[in-house]
């Protein structure tokens, strides 16, 4: 697929990797649909991209609810009359344990609530699954090339302290074989879907983390340094351009390898 | 530049380069950027048009009705209320009315 002149939408693109992602593919000439929940952070991406001349809007929602996960397809389709490439990069985290214990009694002291386990569900999982299918409704009715885009994580692999959001992401990493096995089986041929697993990326979340604890972790990382968002994008124009990479998902990690095999 | 009124917001279509510039007055005065470059080549009477037809996409009007919301019960105590649950991102609550019906558009 041609990204320039290709229509694209991001969620969680107000910050972060789906900001690097809505710059990236402005720079080649897309047009952009910024999803978000902070109105601030929307203003000012698609302020920087009017900077870059770019086509662009910024539409608050929140990927959660099925009728604002239609209204921000239906609102890119009136810009720009048709959708390309959908970006599902809204995400949360809500760490903690499963249980915590009273270190003098040894018992349970704390159980993760639902208050912790159920946003994390809704945005991650649920607020992908609604955004791609809307997204491919849209194309497959419109029949435009589409490649449908999940972001999964590195922690995929099972994050100690990360119940809920492994558990998320796991299945973001599953959803391309899923929803690519389903449209060989109704014939849908327009749409690809690619899952992007991206390792410690330099976003503001990390970055401004206690720096002892960040070479911790870099500690683990072959290229010793964290991923930079705008890498993650890049790999993601590579996934539009090369039609052969579909239904999998690729881990963009700078060489991740946790001591012993498993994430700690 | 042309302007109009949607749900007692200010919105403003401005030529920029081959396309349009929306806008949008904050209840501060200052002014966002709704969308840019948008609608290349049309005219401004034809972008008017398209820009009203967005920016009532991207800020629609309504009320949402939440249902008795089953998967997220508010417990007290082991009773399970099944109601409303006014924590969940999909529950909106306006706590202030329309400062006047909108125009006809
Ligand atoms: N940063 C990393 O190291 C890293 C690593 C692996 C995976 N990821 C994943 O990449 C994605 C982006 O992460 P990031 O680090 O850029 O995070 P970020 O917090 O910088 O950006 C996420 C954006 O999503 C928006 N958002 C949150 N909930 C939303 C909702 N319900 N509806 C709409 N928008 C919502 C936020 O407002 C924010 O702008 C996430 O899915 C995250 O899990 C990040």
């Amino acid at each position: 697929m041609e990204i320039k002149g290709s229509v694209v939408l991001v969620t969680g693109g107000g910050n972060g990797i789906g900001e690097a992602v809505a710059k990236y593919f402005a720079k080649q000439g897309a047009s952009i649909a910024i999803v978000d929940m902070e109105q601030k952070n929307i203003n000012r991406v698609v302020a920087d991209l009017k900077a870059m001349g770019a086509e662009a809007i910024g539409v608050r929602a929140n990927v959660t609810s099925e009728a604002e996960t239609a209204r921000f397809v239906q609102a890119t389709l009136a810009a720009f009359g048709k959708l390309n490439i959908t970006v599902a990069c809204a995400g949360i985290i809500r760490d903690g344990t499963m249980l915590t214990l009273d270190k003098e009694t040894g018992k349970v002291s704390r159980k993760m609530g639902l208050d912790k386990w159920a946003p994390v569900i809704d945005v991650n999982l649920t607020g992908t699954f609604l955004t791609l299918r809307d997204a491919a409704e849209a194309m497959v009715n419109g029949g435009w090339p589409g490649l449908l885009v999940t972001i999964s994580s590195v922690n995929k692999c099972g994050q100690v302290g990360q119940l809920n959001y492994s558990a998320t992401k796991v299945a973001d990493a599953l959803m391309p074989k899923i929803i690519i096995g389903e449209f060989m089986l109704r014939g849908i041929r327009n749409i690809r879907c690619v899952g992007i697993a991206p390792g410690y990326t330099a976003t503001p979340l990390l970055t401004g983390m206690n720096q002892d604890a960040l070479q911790a972790i870099l500690k683990d990382v072959h290229l010793g340094r964290l991923v930079e968002p705008e890498e993650i994008a890049r790999t993601i124009g590579h996934c539009a351009e090369n039609e052969a990479i579909n239904a999998t998902t690729i881990e963009v990690t700078g060489g991740l390898c946790y001591a012993g095999g498993i994430a700690k | 530049m042309s302007t109009f009124k949607y749900n007692d917001t200010e919105f403003a279509v401005t030529a920029a380069g081959q396309g349009w510039d929306i806008t949008r007055t904050l209840p501060d005065g200052s002014a966002a950027l709704v969308g840019t470059g948008l609608f290349a080549g049309m005219g401004p009477a034809e972008a008017q048009i398209r820009a009203l037809a967005l920016v009532k996409a991207i800020y629609p009007v309504g009320i949402k009705v939440v249902g008795p919301d089953v998967a997220h019960p508010n417990m007290i105590g082991d009773l399970r209320i099944v109601g409303p649950d006014v924590t969940h991102p999909n529950f909106i609550y306006w706590d202030k009315d329309s400062a006047s019906c909108p125009a006809q558009l």
